[in-house]
C-alpha cells in the first residue's frame, strides 16, 4: 500500500504541474484581460505539435522544448493584436464567440497539417525509461518533468514577484483601471500578457507531449480542466492555480486507487464544492 | 367585399395546395433513390476515426457507381459525436427529413444501443460494428446487424494466443473502459481466463477518453501481474500503452490490446513502444485474397500508399454488407434486404462469414497479431503479423437474443 500512495503522490504531482502550467497561463490572461480564453487548449496542442516536428526536423527533443512555446508565443500575440484586442469592449459573448471560434479553426489547421492521426514523441534516451527509487520504480521523464515544471513555477513567480513587469501584470489583475490611469500602456500589458500565457499553455503540450502523445482533440480534452484550475484557485489568482493544479493532480491520484471510475469526475466534484462552500475560490478574492 | 373574401379564399387555396405539394415532394424525390445514412463519430473521444470510416462506405459505394438495383444512391453523413443522445436525435432527423431507410455506425458501442432503438421504431435497417454484444444479443431486433466478430469470439482468440504465446503467465490485470463495450468484454474475459490457467488479480475500469494512465499503471503494477490486458479503443488504448512503455512495462512483459483498430492504433505509437504487444483486431490490411487487395490498393490511392486499418474497413464492410443485401433481394426496402441476408453464407476482402438468421450476427474471422519488433519490420507499415485467425462462434447458449422478433 506505501508503494501504491507514494506513486499515486509522484503521479498526482506530475499531472497537478502539468494542470499548474496551463492553469496559470490561463489565469493571468482572465485575471488581466477579463476574457476566458476559449483558445488556450488549442496553443497547448500547437506546442505540442511545434515540438514534435521541431524535433523531427533538428533530433534536438531540447531544443523543441526550448523552441515550441516560444512559436506559440507568435500565435498568441497574433491572436491578441489582431483579433481579441478589437473585442475590449464589446461584449462578453463576442470574445467567447471569436476565441472558440479561433480554437475550432486551429484545430483544423492542425488536422491539414497533421492529418487526423496522432503522433508519439519520444524522450530523449537520457530520459527513456524506469528509474528505481528503491521503494518504487518510476518513468525518468515523469521525474524531471515534476522538477522541470516547479522550477519554471519558481521562475514566475519570481518573475510576478520581483520585476516591474511582474508587478505591473499583479497590478492589472488587482485593478486594471489604476494601471491606466497610472499612465501605462495597457495594450502592450495585455499583449504581453496574452503571450506569457500561451507560453506557458505551449510550453504545457511540448512537455506532456512524451506522456500523453499528440491528437488533434488534445487541446479541447485540456481546456475543460484549466477552468476548473481556474475556479478552484479563484479568478486570477496565480499561487491558486498552482495550488489548485497540484490538488486535481493528487485527487485524480487518489481517485483511481478507491474508485478509478470516478477519475475524471472528481475534478468537477471539487469545482462544485468550491463553488458551493467558497465561490470566490481558494485563493481568490472576487 | 367579396373580391376581398375570394381573395382570402383563393390564398388559403393556394397554401392547401402548396402544403399537399410540399409533404409530397420528398417523397416524389426519395421514390427515385436509395437513401443511406453514415452514422459516424466526427467529433468526440473517437473523432480521429470517423473521417475513416466515412472514406470506407464511399469506397464501397464508388465500387458500384452510387447505383444500387437502378437507382440512385444517395449517400448522406451525421456527426454522431459519441454520445448516444446527439446521436439518436440526428438519426431520426435523417430518417424524418432525408428519407433514410438504412443506417451504417456509429462505431461506439454506448451510442449503438441508443441508435438501434431508432431503427427498430423507423423500421430502417441498421448494420453496426463494435465491441457490445448487445446489437445481436439481449437488444437484437429484426433490423439491426452486426458486423464485427462477437465479444466471445475475440476475447477466446485474444486469451488462446496470449497463453500460447506466454505459457508462464498466470495472472492479468484488466485496464477496463467504462461504457457496454468495455463490460461487455470484461464479463468474457473473467469468465475465460480459467480456461487458459489465468487469473484476473485486478480490474480498474477508466472513463471514455482518459489520457492519463499513470495512477492505474502503478495501481496494475503493485499487483505484479504477468500482463495488462487492456479492454479499450482508440486514444484510450494508444495513451495506456505508450505509458505502460514510459514506466518500463513493456517490452519486458506483454500488453494485451484486445479489441483494437489494429493499424490505426499501432501507427501511433512508436516503434520502441510498440514491442511485445498481442493486438486484437476484426482486420488487418495484411489478409491475403483478392477482394481485400483490391481495397487496400482503393484506400492506399487515397491516402498516398498508407495502408487502411479497422476504421476504413468497418466503413466499406458496413456498406458493402448493406449493398449485398439490396443485390441479393434486388430490392431497396428494408424487409426484403434484410431476410435476403438472413442465414447467407459467403466470401468477402475478411474471409468466410455467415449471417445468423437467430441474431442477426455476423460470423466471421477475428484477427490476433502480434507486433514485430523495429529490427523485423520490412518497411514502416509492416508493424505486426497475424498469428491467429479465430471464427469459433460464440455458444448458442450464453447468447442473449432470445428471440429476433417480427417486422
Amino acid at each position: 500500500m506505501t508503494f501504491l500512495i507514494l506513486s499515486q503522490i509522484l503521479n498526482g504531482l506530475g499531472l497537478g504541474m502539468l494542470y499548474a502550467l496551463v492553469g496559470v497561463g490561463l489565469t493571468l490572461i482572465l485575471g488581466v484581460l477579463n476574457i476566458p480564453n476559449f483558445a488556450h487548449g488549442v496553443l497547448y496542442a500547437l506546442g505540442a505539435y511545434f515540438a514534435y516536428s521541431i524535433a523531427k526536423m533538428t533530433g534536438s527533443f531540447y531544443f523543441a522544448i526550448f523552441l515550441s512555446p516560444l512559436l506559440v508565443v507568435l500565435v498568441g500575440f497574433l491572436l491578441e493584436s489582431q483579433g481579441v484586442r478589437r473585442l475590449y469592449q464589446a461584449h462578453h459573448d463576442y470574445q467567447l464567440l471569436f476565441l472558440f471560434a479561433c480554437a475550432l479553426i486551429i484545430q483544423e489547421i492542425i488536422i491539414i497539417i497533421w492529418g487526423p492521426i496522432g503522433f508519439s514523441l519520444l524522450p530523449p534516451p537520457s530520459l527513456s525509461g524506469a528509474l528505481d527509487l528503491g521503494i518504487l520504480i518510476y518513468p525518468k521523464y515523469r521525474l524531471v518533468l515534476i522538477c522541470f515544471a516547479f522550477f519554471m513555477i519558481i521562475c514566475l513567480y519570481l518573475f510576478l514577484t520581483k520585476t516591474n513587469l511582474g508587478a505591473i501584470l499583479r497590478a492589472g489583475i488587482e485593478n486594471r483601471d489604476m494601471v491606466k490611469v497610472l499612465g501605462i500602456n495597457v495594450n502592450i500589458v495585455f499583449l504581453y500578457t496574452f503571450g506569457l500565457g500561451a507560453y506557458l499553455a505551449g510550453l504545457a503540450g511540448a512537455l506532456s507531449a512524451p506522456i500523453m502523445g499528440l491528437t488533434p482533440s488534445m487541446g479541447l480534452d485540456i481546456l475543460p480542466i484549466c477552468f476548473v484550475v481556474v475556479v478552484i484557485a479563484g479568478l486570477g489568482s496565480i499561487p491558486g492555480a498552482i495550488v489548485a493544479g497540484i490538488l486535481i493532480g493528487l485527487s485524480q491520484g487518489a481517485a483511481t486507487i478507491w474508485f478509478p471510475e470516478a477519475t475524471n469526475v472528481v475534478i468537477y466534484l471539487m469545482m462544485g464544492l468550491t463553488i458551493i462552500f467558497r465561490p470566490q475560490g481558494l485563493f481568490g478574492v472576487r | 367585399m367579396f373580391k376581398i373574401i375570394l381573395s382570402k379564399s383563393k390564398n388559403k387555396f393556394i397554401c392547401f395546395i402548396s402544403s399537399i405539394f410540399i409533404m409530397l415532394m420528398p417523397n416524389l424525390v426519395w421514390a427515385d433513390t436509395v437513401n443511406i445514412l453514415g452514422l459516424f463519430p466526427f467529433s468526440g473521444p473517437y473523432a480521429d476515426s470517423g473521417k475513416l470510416l466515412d472514406e470506407g462506405a464511399q469506397i464501397a459505394l464508388e465500387e458500384v457507381g452510387y447505383e444500387i438495383n437502378g437507382k440512385k444512391i444517395k449517400y448522406i453523413t451525421r456527426d454522431s459525436e459519441t454520445k448516444a443522445g446527439p446521436a439518436a436525435r440526428r438519426a431520426q432527423e435523417a430518417i424524418d427529413t432525408e428519407g433514410v431507410n438504412f443506417i451504417v455506425g456509429p462505431w461506439s458501442s454506448g451510442v449503438a444501443l441508443a441508435v438501434t432503438e431508432v431503427a427498430k421504431k423507423n423500421k430502417v435497417m441498421y448494420y453496426f460494428s463494435g465491441g457490445t454484444e448487445d446489437i445481436s444479443g439481449k437488444k437484437c431486433h429484426k433490423y439491426a446487424f452486426m458486423w464485427a466478430a462477437n465479444a466471445w469470439t475475440a476475447m477466446d482468440a485474444d486469451l488462446k494466443i496470449f497463453k500460447k504465446a506466454n505459457p508462464d503467465a498466470k495472472k492479468i490485470y484488466l485496464f477496463v473502459v467504462d461504457y457496454a463495450f468495455g463490460w461487455t468484454l470484461q464479463k468474457y474475459v473473467e469468465s475465460l481466463a480459467p480456461k487458459y490457467g489465468l487469473e484476473v488479480v485486478g480490474v480498474d475500469r477508466h472513463p471514455l477518453g482518459h489520457r492519463e494512465y499513470s495512477t492505474f499503471i502503478t495501481k496494475a503494477m503493485s499487483k505484479n501481474p504477468d500482463a495488462v490486458y487492456m479492454i479499450n479503443f482508440g486514444l484510450d488504448a494508444i495513451s495506456a500503452v505508450r505509458q505502460l512503455n514510459n514506466f518500463g512495462f513493456t517490452p519486458k512483459k506483454p500488453v494485451v490490446m484486445s479489441w483494437s483498430s489494429g493499424f490505426e492504433e499501432l501507427i501511433q505509437l512508436d516503434p520502441a513502444a510498440r514491442e511485445n504487444l498481442i493486438v486484437g483486431s476484426n482486420y488487418y490490411y495484411t489478409i491475403d485474397n483478392p477482394d481485400n487487395k483490391k481495397f487496400v490498393e482503393a484506400y492506399k490511392k487515397r491516402h498516398n500508399g498508407v495502408p487502411p486499418g479497422y476504421a476504413p474497413a468497418a466503413g466499406y464492410g458496413l456498406m458493402k454488407m448493406t449493398l449485398l443485401g439490396m443485390q441479393k433481394s434486388k430490392s431497396v426496402e428494408p424487409q426484403k434486404v434484410i431476410t435476403a441476408l438472413e442465414e447467407h453464407k459467403g466470401k468477402n476482402f475478411v474471409g468466410e462469414y455467415e449471417i445468423r438468421g437467430r441474431n442477426h450476427q455476423t460470423v466471421r474471422p477475428f484477427f490476433v497479431l502480434q507486433t514485430k519488433k523495429q529490427k523485423d519490420m520490412k518497411d514502416q507499415y509492416d508493424m505486426a503479423e497475424v498469428v491467429d485467425v479465430s471464427s469459433t462462434e460464440q455458444p448458442k447458449n450464453i447468447n442473449m437474443c432470445s428471440d429476433i422478433g417480427k417486422f
